[in-house]
């Protein structure tokens, strides 16, 4: 009976602790609340003042970000895996490197925000708020998809994420487009349109890029300079590297796109530029993929394996903000294994929802091409193969 | 002219009436299922993929234009453009990423032979890769643009149809862009999906002033790309990418042409024509041999090689033939 209130705290203690189970035990918290950091300055052009060279980061926040950016690199490696194995045909772009660069938009914009980019976009799905599962399912081109299983690795979209899109260039019109209609609704959104340092030398960039000048939209354009287009290096490519000078008339900011504080302070202060009606503004992130150009590209022809292996060690965004947070007692190595262990098991729950859910069926092969009503008949292969074409 | 086609249209709906009623007679039989509609995906649809399938044929080994070596698609442009750029000084290749030999190894070993100003790559801009072509071809220099996929040739789309297709006519023929050949992978390979299966001929196919060529196999491919090179007027010439690797024949090593405007037939026939021309000729020669097979049906196939300006006569003289 002595024994019963000391056998009921435990209890109790125990039922709390397995409420919790993925918070850190009571007895063992001693993490600070929030940490300053000091970010590089980044380059300007154009402009009197930049970013700030120091951040907070939350615990939380911290913890938000290691979880989204280890979730979208085991989402890759993932995909790389499904690849190999067939379950993903086709093409297939893969951003590992370059997580810093979606996780740290994302944080800095609102929900509301709207995004495009161009075709290596598995990252800013997920940071959009597509599931894991959505995308992979839409890689192996199942009907969990986000995109029902017909648009595949470079064709997804969901609310405020206009894609994932194939030709280069050709989504830098669309976002200045997305941001006149901002601007026009007058609902203090924004657009931020990406593309790489291979598109910044497409003609559609530079027509953008005077639009939005000319009409003052506010259109972030983000240039991810992930230092090759496909095979080609930037010098063999552009007359000036300097891809956040490259707007001309239009302001600019060079930021580190490796470290995803500076990209959240940064794409902040763009962001607030833009609100303030002053009109648009380029980002160039410097960042890089780890992977070649696609799935067909090993990337070795034309870069070193060291240089990648330097990257890998010395600059890789994950380990980044893992080394901050832990040194500042932000959090530990055991809980951020914890995170790891949970996002791998989300990662496996979602590559065996995408190899085994169907196909979609064969009617909805037409579906979607017109939006018509009655549905319009499409022509298949030979003129006596029609698909409806519902929508 | 007018005449001619109003008299092969009337022939073609008449060939296609016949057609059609065979087909229903098809349908009814039950047939039709088992030939060309693709099948339903059943359960096990998860690792089960349906890809168009065709099995390239070789044409028979060309005696006339000297020795042959064993050479597939891609390597007989190889032979072409190394061809080219030997006999004439003026000849440049240039597009994204030939330099190091091309996404699909059609210009392998020509930078290192040539030199670094007569192969080299372009920044990342199709408009402005055919825009900067038809300026060296007004020159006189001989221009051979890579567009890298036949899906990216929509932005310079402008360039091909306005300018370069009426550049001699609008000058009263003071200037041309006649040196200007525009190269560019073509066609489904099954995992391309939207930005790497197109087959765009029909958007030029009315635009007079270009003339687009579509070759099936590597024979067909050296001896039409050396003549659209020599043509005195702008080409395109789209290359079938499935074809790169899988289709291997006896080519000559030499150079040597294939007219242009004037299609082929393959194989003669009485009861229907069959008219076709890049990959699908193969499946064609295919279908034919199951029509003659299962149905008795003795069919004609032509390849039609230039889409613009198309050979007419050859193809009005096969259906005057049936009647």
């Amino acid at each position: 009976m002595k024994n019963m209130p000391a056998a009921l705290v435990s209890r109790v203690l125990r039922r709390i602790a397995q409420k919790s189970a993925r918070r850190v035990p009571v007895a063992s918290c001693n993490y600070s609340n929030d940490a300053t950091f000091e970010i590089k300055e980044c380059d300007l052009y154009l402009l009197e003042e930049g970013p700030p060279v120091t951040t907070v980061l939350t615990r939380e926040e911290g913890l938000k970000y290691y979880r989204m950016m280890l979730t979208v690199r085991r989402m890759e490696l993932k995909a790389d895996q499904l690849y190999k194995q067939k379950f993903i045909r086709g093409f297939c772009h893969l951003c590992d490197g370059q997580e810093a660069c979606c996780v740290g938009i994302e944080a800095g914009i609102k929900p509301s925000d709207h995004v495009i980019t161009s075709y290596r976009a598995h990252g800013t799905c997920y940071t959009r708020g597509i599931s894991v599962r959505s995308i992979l399912a839409e890689l192996t081109g199942r009907r969990g998809g986000c995109a029902k299983g017909k648009g595949g690795s470079m064709h997804m979209y969901t609310k405020n994420f206009y894609g994932g899109n194939g030709i280069v260039g050709a989504q830098g019109p669309l976002g200045a487009g997305i941001a006149l209609a901002c601007k026009y609704k007058g609902n203090d959104e924004i657009c931020l349109t990406l593309y790489g340092d291979g598109a910044a030398n497409q003609g559609q960039i530079a027509e953008a890029f005077n639009m939005a000048a000319l009409w003052k939209l506010p259109c972030v354009f983000i240039c991810e300079n992930n230092l090759y287009g496909m095979g080609t290096s930037n010098e063999r490519a552009a007359a000036s590297t300097d891809y956040y000078k490259r707007g001309n008339f239009i302001p600019g900011l060079k930021v580190d796109g490796m470290d995803v504080l500076c990209v959240r302070e940064a794409t902040k202060f763009a962001g607030d530029y833009c609100r303030s009606g002053k009109g648009p503004i380029v980002m160039e992130l410097q960042t890089y993929r780890y992977h070649g150009h696609s799935m067909s590209d090993p990337g070795m022809s034309y870069r070193t394996r060291e240089e990648i292996q330097d990257i890998r060690s010395k600059r890789d965004p994950i380990t980044l903000l893992q080394d901050r947070m832990v040194n500042s007692k932000l959090t530990t190595v055991e809980e951020l294994k914890e995170i790891g262990a949970e996002v791998r098991k989300e990662i496996d729950d979602a590559a065996q929802f995408a190899t085994t859910d169907p196909e979609p069926h064969l009617e909805e092969l037409g579906h979607h091409i017109y939006s018509s009503d009655p549905s319009f008949e499409v022509r298949g292969a030979n003129p006596w193969i029609k698909f409806k074409s519902i929508s | 002219m007018a005449a001619v086609a109003s008299a092969a249209r009337w022939l073609f709906s008449l060939r296609a009436a016949g057609a059609e009623r065979h087909w229903r007679r098809l349908c009814g039989a039950g047939l039709a299922r088992g030939f060309l509609h693709p099948t339903v995906t059943g359960e096990d649809a998860a690792q089960r993929r349906q890809v168009a399938h065709f099995t390239f044929q070789p044409d028979p080994e060309p005696r006339e234009y000297g020795q042959t070596q064993k050479m597939n698609l891609f390597q007989s442009i190889t032979s072409a453009l190394d061809n080219s750029l030997a006999k004439d000084p003026t000849a440049v290749i240039f597009g994204e990423d030939v330099a190091f030999g091309g996404v699909f190894r059609c210009t392998v070993g020509l930078r290192d032979k040539y030199g670094k100003d007569r192969v080299f790559n372009t920044p990342l801009c199709e408009q402005g890769i055919v825009g900067f072509g038809i300026g060296i071809a007004v020159t006189g220099a001989t221009a051979i643009a890579e567009i890298q996929f036949a899906d990216y040739i929509f932005p310079a789309f402008d360039q091909i149809v306005n300018e370069a297709a009426k550049y001699r006519y609008r000058s009263g023929d003071l200037f041309n862009c006649g040196s200007l050949t525009i190269r560019s992978p073509w066609g489904c390979v099954g995992h391309g999906a939207l930005y790497h299966s197109q087959s765009p001929e029909a958007f030029f196919a009315h635009c007079p002033g270009i003339k687009v060529v579509i070759p099936r196999s590597p024979f067909q491919a050296k001896g039409l790309l050396l003549s659209c090179i020599e043509d005195k007027n702008p080409c395109i010439f789209f290359e079938p990418k499935i074809l790169y690797r899988a289709a291997v024949e006896q080519v000559p090593v030499e150079s040597y042409n294939i007219p242009l405007s004037q299609a082929e037939v393959i194989q003669e026939g009485s009861d229907v024509t069959l008219v076709a021309w890049g990959t699908q000729v193969h499946v064609i020669r295919e279908v034919a041999s199951m029509a003659k097979e299962k149905l008795g049906v003795s069919c004609e196939i032509i390849d039609l090689r230039t889409i613009i300006p198309w050979d007419v006569d050859t193809v009005c003289k096969s259906k005057e033939s049936i009647l």
